[in-house]
């Protein structure tokens, strides 16, 4: 492709999202990944798509529309990713766990989400193998699930189909700039021009970042996910403790992990969620792989008998003030970022892409962008102009 | 002293055990199934009688397993499955599950013998029972006794395809056909290997004498092209084809049979030297091998590894390496003991047989011109050609790792033992490449090396 509008850096979800819809909006778009499409972070993902699990925030207003982006994007693109409104039932065991829970659920149910409570009985007659230590629930019908890698792909297939042009196995080795401008980027193959760069590599972000010259605090966060042997159906839902809400918010380095527990269409059983701030170390840890089986067993007893299959470990890429980072950046104009989303880059990939086709395009936004703008890291550049 | 760790009880294992024990080291010796052998000299797991009719050098056999049960230093741990391995710090750890418990053992010093399975290639109605390797076959005679059906087309390449037919034979079934895919004048290639390896054309001979002593004639050139089941599912027939050297098809007849026994020599267990993070390399034949130095240590210090993980060669050169290990492996614990130039000399022979055998038996990329779109690549997921074609020309993929997490091929309980070669072979065909080596290890490679119960993990510390 000659003189694209834009490039898009890296094909996981985020990149694909963005892509199409760049493309839709009718830009000339060529993405470009250092390695195959969902090789990163998305291939090592479980496919949340999750409104239960955040806070009334910014963050909330995004996951909401990109949930509901996610089953417009099923319909225009012709699905193939096992798309499913599986729902999701996040439970309690403690007292303030459960006190806790129904704050939380309140608040969300103000911001439109749907919220279920549920009791002993209730539990049961939709998870019927739940363990009986399991008094309270609160159900979250809007919460869903897609296989990411597929996703990835097929969002990439449309985005081909549209007239976009995907190159993969190209490593980026610089980003050029004239003036704080962006004019294109070098490959370790080739130089492409364009005066839109997105940088949607996830937990490379920050070294996309600097390759301009400026500066994007995106860091890994480790986590392993276990998959059983096919099973008859035994988790109808995405089950999970009330604790991950506040994993997920913590800024703690040691291991958190709280049971997450869900079927999928293939009958293989996923179990999370472990988080943990260990760099890029990528080695198997048994002693993570032990906890997430103990705390599966305690949510589904009946999972004890089942063989564990396959354990794979990916990268969250989390800022530190855990919201994605969606906008221009501070100091190097054309370039836009698309990236931090954490655990939740499934879940918010199509409504990120919406957000940066929409301010590239100088659009109407669907929300305010301002607290994902990159530019709340501002003071710690080093560009030099 | 440290113990020396092996893992396996075939040749291989069961050699370096003894060589090990005789330099005066103490041996833990770690075998999956539940009586040494492996699979060359598999015993009967219960008393079903002797079935040394199954096996030409059931002697040797016998030697070796009654040596290692009577040397006291050796201890033995049998139906002990190693599920997970880690090294770390001049560590490694092998986490055992035995009578569903499960045992961690810490050493410095390990030989892995982990051998080898049956390479298997798709082909449409590969899937239906009655279809089988060789092995399964194989094991079935030896360990229970049982044929697995009366009339046999043993087929595929390579010399193992001879044991079977003659197992199937003295057991009193049909070999309806011998099928050789390759020409057997390729073994007049190097006479002078042959000469060196007259212990094999004895073998060679024995087998050979005990199919024809009822007829049956080995065809060369010749392969199962596809299966057919009948009404109730099970196989009715295979579709024979004459092949040329490139394993195109020239002509296919149509063989009533109940057994297919269909293999395409083997592939290294290597999921445990991997998952230690032994350098791999890839052989001559395609297949993922654990590199090893002339001393049979790997590339980490201290683990070493014999028999067919370091490439395919039979019993023989696995037991010359075994020994060499089992040397090295004393001495490495303090042991004052040297492997002897006989030794090596005894290994280098061996080696120049299988470097012979591999060249005597290609498997050419013709086979995948047997395939069509519906044709089932992996028997787990139930993934087709047509959906890993869907992946590559559809979805973008540009190797066979991605191909596979797109359609789940090879993500299933075998966890791509049989499928995943093929697999990189059938991608790189369809994306016209040559597979790369990160391609072939990325197949060969499993963390979680066997399924473990949930609770059996949560149970562990």
């Amino acid at each position: 492709m000659k003189n694209p509008d834009a490039i898009v850096i890296g094909a996981g979800v985020v990149g694909a999202c963005s892509a199409l819809s760049l493309v839709n909006a009718g830009l000339k778009v060529l993405v470009i990944d250092r390695g195959a499409v969902a090789s990163g972070t998305t291939g090592a993902g479980e496919g949340n798509i999750l409104v239960s699990d955040k806070e009334p925030s910014p963050e909330l207003t995004l996951a909401l529309r990109s949930r509901d982006a996610w089953f417009e994007l099923n319909t225009d693109i012709g699905g193939g990713f096992e798309l499913e409104a599986k729902g999701g039932v996040v439970i309690s065991r403690s007292q303030s766990g459960i006190a806790n829970l129904k704050k939380l659920s309140a608040q969300q149910a103000s911001c439109g989400i749907k919220v279920v409570e549920l009791d002993a009985k209730g539990i049961r007659e939709i998870e019927p193998h739940i363990s009986n230590s399991v008094e309270y629930a609160v159900l979250y019908p809007q919460d869903a699930q897609c296989q990411p890698m597929l996703a990835a792909a097929q969002i990439m297939r449309a985005v081909r189909k549209r007239g976009g042009a995907f190159i993969q196995g190209e490593n980026v080795e610089s980003i050029n700039t004239k003036s704080g401008k962006v004019i294109g980027l070098s490959t370790d193959k080739a130089t492409y021009q364009s005066p839109i760069i997105v940088n949607a590599t996830g937990t490379w972000a920050g070294a996309i970042a600097e390759l301009a010259g400026s500066y994007l605090p995106i860091m890994p966060r480790r986590g392993f996910i276990l998959v059983t042997a096919p099973a008859p159906k035994i988790v109808h839902h995405k089950v999970y403790d009330a604790d991950y809400v506040a994993n997920v918010a913590s800024s703690d380095a040691d291991l958190q992990s709280s049971a997450v527990v869900e079927g999928t269409e293939s009958g293989t059983i996923l179990i999370g969620a472990s988080r943990e701030r260990v760099g890029f170390q990528s080695d198997l840890d048994v002693a993570v792989l032990r906890q997430l089986a103990r705390q599966a067993i305690s949510l589904f007893p009946i999972l004890s008998n089942i063989p564990l299959l396959r354990a794979y470990r990916g990268f969250r890429p989390y800022a530190p003030d855990h919201l994605p980072v969606i906008g221009e950046d501070a100091n190097v104009l054309g370039l836009w970022h698309a990236a931090g989303h954490e655990g939740a880059g499934i879940g918010l990939a199509p409504a990120t892409g919406e957000l940066i086709a929409a301010q590239i395009t100088e659009r109407k936004t669907f929300m305010d962008p301002t607290p994902f703008s990159p530019k709340r890291f501002k003071q710690e550049s080093n560009v030099a102009i | 002293m440290h113990n020396v760790v092996i893992v396996g009880g075939g040749p291989a294992g069961l050699s370096a055990a003894l060589a090990a024990a005789a330099a005066g080291a103490p041996v833990l010796l770690i075998d999956s199934n539940p009586r040494l052998g492996g699979q060359y000299w598999r015993m009967p797991s219960d008393d079903v009688g002797q079935q040394g009719e199954q096996h030409f050098d059931l002697e040797t056999g016998l030697i070796l397993i009654n040596a290692v049960k009577a040397r006291k230093e050796i201890e033995v741990l049998s139906g002990a499955q190693i599920w997970s391995a880690t090294h770390k710090d001049g560590v490694n750890t092998l986490r055992v599950i035995q009578n569903g418990a499960e045992k961690i053992i810490n050493t410095k010093n390990l030989i892995l013998c982990t051998g080898a399975y049956d390479r298997t290639l798709p082909f449409p109605g590969w899937d239906t029972p009655g279809v089988m390797t060789p092995g399964g076959v194989q094991s079935l005679l030896k360990g229970h006794g049982v044929l697995a059906g009366k009339k046999v087309v043993v087929a595929g390449s390579g010399p193992f395809l001879l044991p079977v037919a003659a197992g199937v034979v003295k057991a009193g079934g049909e070999v309806v056909e011998l099928l050789e895919a390759n020409n057997s004048a390729r073994w007049l290639l190097s006479p002078f290997v042959m000469l060196e390896n007259v212990g094999k054309l004895k073998e060679a001979f024995y087998y050979v004498k005990t199919i024809s002593q009822v007829k049956v004639r080995a065809r060369f050139a010749s392969a199962v092209i596809a299966a057919h089941k009948n009404s109730e599912g099970n196989l009715e027939s295979v579709d024979v084809a004459t092949i040329r050297g490139n394993f195109k098809i020239k002509k296919v007849r149509n063989v009533k049979c109940d057994v297919a026994a269909v293999g395409w020599g083997f592939t290294a267990d290597t999921s445990l030297a991997g998952a230690l993070g032994c350098k791999q390399i890839v052989a001559k034949d395609g297949g993922v091998v654990v590199s090893a130095d002339g001393n049979q240590q790997s590339s980490i210090p201290g683990v070493f590894v014999a028999g067919e993980i370091t490439g395919i060669g039979g019993a023989e050169l696995s037991m010359a390496e075994g020994v060499i290990a089992g040397i090295n492996a004393a001495k490495f614990v303090g042991c004052k003991v040297e492997v002897l130039k006989a030794h090596r000399k005894r290994r280098a022979k061996r080696q120049r047989f299988a470097d012979a055998l591999i060249k005597s038996y290609p498997i050419k990329d013709g086979w995948i011109s047997w395939l069509n779109d519906q044709t089932v690549i992996c028997r787990c997921e139930e993934v087709s050609v047509g959906n890993l074609k869907y992946a590559i020309n559809e979805l973008g993929a540009t190797d066979s790792r991605t191909a596979k997490l797109l359609t789940r091929c090879g993500m299933g309980l075998c966890q791509g033992r049989v499928c995943g070669r093929s697999v990189v072979d059938l991608v790189a065909s369809e994306l016209k490449i040559s597979p790369t080596d990160i391609d072939r290890f990325s197949a060969a490679n499993r963390p979680i090396i066997l399924p473990i119960p949930l609770g059996v993990l949560a149970a562990g510390e």
